[in-house]
């Protein structure tokens, strides 16, 4: 087993950061107008709180095994055969994401910045470097989440700069008009999307990082950083775009980056902008992919995991071709069959998990 | 493996983005586009750029710009035919104005603009207008003299604050459609039109003439409710819903002198607040201005150096933007019945729950409530003169 790597709590703190932000950047805030209106912003707030709880049940269960991955944790409390089943189940959802988040990238490029090419094409290209990068293994690609992090959050700031002369509050205002009931509901959604999902992240958490202690309270405040910067994005989408456009676009944030003009000089930067969510895409795909085929190596008893990655690859690829038929049936699928999926592995699974320790450790 | 992931490299660097590559040569750079309804069908007109003439060095004095135009049941399908007459792609990415006719914007505007709403390469920074009293397609069709283009001419035009500050404003396709489809907000477009003799347009005489025969020149603002054009503002109106929104700075009014004849204030800087509320279950705003501004012109006899005629100054203009705001108020509530201020949105925002009771038949209460208009006005200076030389000649 490659147990030997090892990345130090800075690094993982980055790709916690990258991972909670992911595909949120692009898609909470449409999904969070359409329910929440205007009050969509408060909604991410409460949201971000809620994570941190979701975040700190993640935290607890590595607490009791800091030297075993989630795979081998489950393996463990349940036996080997229904813990196999359980593993194996939540591989596969985690290799559907990896493939749900090429299908992201590449759609998201047909629409707005390349539609001829072929998205078999786009997908190739990235799942490339993401089977690259999972060859190169955990260290290589922390080590270039710590490079690209910079890159991202100088990226940001010009963003919230640039785009703040544009900020009308009346678009937020009568704030708090959609009542605690619609907010709330709408920010599960939000923390099933970028909280729930950190699940896949003890894979690696407290087997591979080297300081426990410093593993745990990055993990939280990752989270949280991941958290704020969805709050900006969603209430810089809501004051400069409105609630009606927020709701409508499809994406958003990329609307909001063509809107930066000052001075008619720095205008039409939309697509160097983009490399914000194609940053903490790559990465959240790259983590996706990186525990399914560990988790997969690790249910089969397998030495290294690196003969997996091609193969995987490949069929991450065509998944992700076939996944939707259409950005609508997408869309329905993340707010209902998605939701389900993610609830499964990364709410009720782990809850199942501290039941039966409990019960385990009574016996005992 | 090093000398292969090496040519990779260099390969990888120059062919990247084959697919969809896009030359600049290939393209055709759409610059305005006007929508007209002819029977059922759309009429598309495209204001394309013809690139040899734009340059200085190959420029043979033809027509900068070229026409296309086709009819189709959808805007896209016309757009589309476009092609057909075209050697080259249409790029829509640098896209200027947009002008629709007066007989399309009577029957509604909304459908005509989706697509470019939708479509991936159309980026909304560009103006919308409504051609007054004619088609987009006999708009599009004059050449100006000072822009080459007669897109970037009506663009910048538009765009130059001096422009924006007279009794017009510019409207962009985001700005339209979040007026469109706020519930208590009607929407606002600017008015184009041609002075002049229209046929005379396109010939290559209207450029050649210090006065040409035919100008484009825009005029006041169009008053929608929903999406159909039901009106236009007079001057005086389309001066009053830009102080109300707010969109004053550089404007100037002349106003009255204390004892007779005119003096002309130039507004450097405005601020304008509306706020609503429920009075005894009526709907009711504030409008709140706060004005600064300079004495530009003095044409009567007055005293400029005591503080005195200052303060009497402002109050006139109070009083006079007081007036003229109080009268546009009043044009869209019982002319038009269309809420073009906002203050629906100004009430649903201060008050969300009376908002819900009063949005269904938000039209009638409207066209009764009370504008409670307050003007502000402070004189910061008054030119590079203290008194006028008219007051030592005396002229009356």
């Amino acid at each position: 087993m490659m147990q030997d790597v090892k990345i130090n709590s800075y690094q993982f703190l980055v790709l916690v950061i990258l991972f909670t932000i992911g595909t949120s950047i692009l898609t909470v805030p449409s999904a969070l107008a359409t329910d929440a209106k205007q009050d969509a912003w408060i909604a991410t707030i409460i949201g971000t709180g809620i994570g941190l709880l979701v975040i700190w049940l993640f935290i607890t269960i590595a607490n009791w095994f800091p030297h075993l991955t989630y795979v081998q944790i489950i393996e463990k409390l349940f036996g080997r055969w229904i813990g196999k089943a359980l593993s194996a189940f939540f591989v596969f959802i985690s290799l559907l994401y990896a493939s749900e988040l090429l299908y992201y990238f590449g759609i998201f490029l047909n629409i707005h910045m390349l539609p001829n090419t072929p998205m078999v094409v786009l997908n190739i290209l990235m799942a490339g470097i993401v089977v690259m990068g999972v060859r190169l293994g955990l260290e290589t690609f922390a080590r270039t989440a710590e490079i690209l992090v910079v890159v991202f959050f100088v990226f940001f700031f010009i963003l919230v700069v640039c785009i703040s002369p544009e900020i009308k509050f009346e678009n937020i205002q009568p704030v708090y008009e959609m009542g605690t009931k619609k907010i709330l509901q709408s920010s599960i959604f939000y923390v099933i999307v970028s909280s729930v999902n950190a699940v896949v992240l003890l894979m690696i958490f407290p087997s591979c990082v080297n300081k426990m202690k410093q593993g745990k309270k990055t993990f939280l405040i990752g989270n949280l950083i991941g958290g704020i910067v969805i709050i900006v994005i969603t209430f810089l989408c809501l004051t400069v775009l409105g609630v009606e456009k927020t709701a409508g676009e499809i994406y958003p944030s990329y609307e909001l980056t063509k809107k930066i003009n000052i001075g008619n000089f720095i205008q039409r930067i939309e697509g160097l902008m983009a490399s914000l969510w194609i940053i903490t895409l790559f990465f959240k795909t790259t983590l996706y992919f990186y525990v399914s085929v560990l988790g997969m190596a690790q249910i089969l008893n397998l030495k290294d995991y690196r003969p997996l990655t091609l193969p995987l690859g490949m069929i991450t690829v065509v998944l992700s071709l076939v996944i939707y038929p259409n950005i609508i049936y997408q869309k329905h699928f993340d707010e209902t069959t998605g939701n389900s999926l993610t609830l499964s592995i990364g709410l009720f699974l782990p809850l199942l998990l501290v039941f039966v320790y409990a019960i385990r450790k009574r016996t005992e | 493996m090093k000398k292969c992931m090496f040519v990779l490299l260099i390969l990888s660097s120059i062919l990247t983005g084959c697919w969809d590559k896009r030359e600049l040569n290939e393209l055709g750079i759409m610059l305005a586009i006007g929508i007209d309804k002819v029977e059922d069908e759309y009429r598309v007109t495209a204001q394309v750029v013809v690139p040899s003439e734009v340059s200085t060095k190959t420029s043979t004095g033809r027509s900068p710009v070229i026409l296309y135009q086709e009819n189709g049941g959808t805007v896209y399908e016309a757009l589309q035919k476009i092609t057909k007459e075209s050697p080259r792609e249409m790029y829509t990415g640098h896209l200027r104005m947009l002008v629709l006719g007066e007989d399309l914007a009577e029957e509604g505007i909304a459908k005509s603009i989706e697509l470019l709403s939708r479509y991936w390469e159309i980026r909304s920074d560009f103006y919308v207008a409504i051609a007054k009293d004619m088609t987009a397609e006999e708009l599009l069709n004059v050449r100006t003299t000072i822009e080459n283009l007669p897109a970037n001419e009506m663009f910048n035009t538009l765009k130059t604050p001096e422009a924006t500050s007279t009794s017009t404003n510019g409207f962009t396709l985001d700005e339209l459609i979040a007026n469109l489809t706020s519930d208590g907000k009607e929407a606002v477009l600017t008015g184009i039109l041609v002075k002049g003799e229209l046929e005379m347009g396109s010939n290559k005489q209207n450029v050649e003439s210090i006065t040409p025969a035919a100008q484009i020149k825009y005029d006041d603002l169009a008053v929608f409710k929903k999406d159909k054009l039901v009106g236009w503002l007079t001057e005086r109106d389309s001066r009053g819903y830009k102080a109300i929104l707010n969109n004053v700075h550089n404007s100037v009014t002349a106003i009255s002198c204390p004892k007779g004849g005119k003096a002309t204030l130039e507004i450097i800087q405005s601020d304008s607040k509306i706020k609503g509320k429920i009075n005894k279950g009526k709907p009711e705003v504030d409008v709140n201005i706060k004005v600064k501004g300079n004495v530009e012109e003095v044409e009567c006899q007055i005293n400029l150096n005591d503080q005195e005629t200052i303060v009497e100054l402002e109050k006139n203009t109070e009083k006079q933007l007081e007036k003229t705001i109080n009268l546009t108020i009043e044009t869209a509530q019982k002319q038009y019945k269309s809420d073009i201020f906002g203050f629906g949105e100004a009430i649903h925002r201060s008050n969300p729950k009376e908002w819900k009771k009063i949005k269904e038949q938000w039209d009638e209460e409207f066209s009764e409530m009370t504008a409670n208009v307050k003007v502000d006005v402070k004189l910061v200076h008054t030119g590079t003169e203290g008194n006028s030389f008219l007051k030592k000649i005396e002229v009356k």
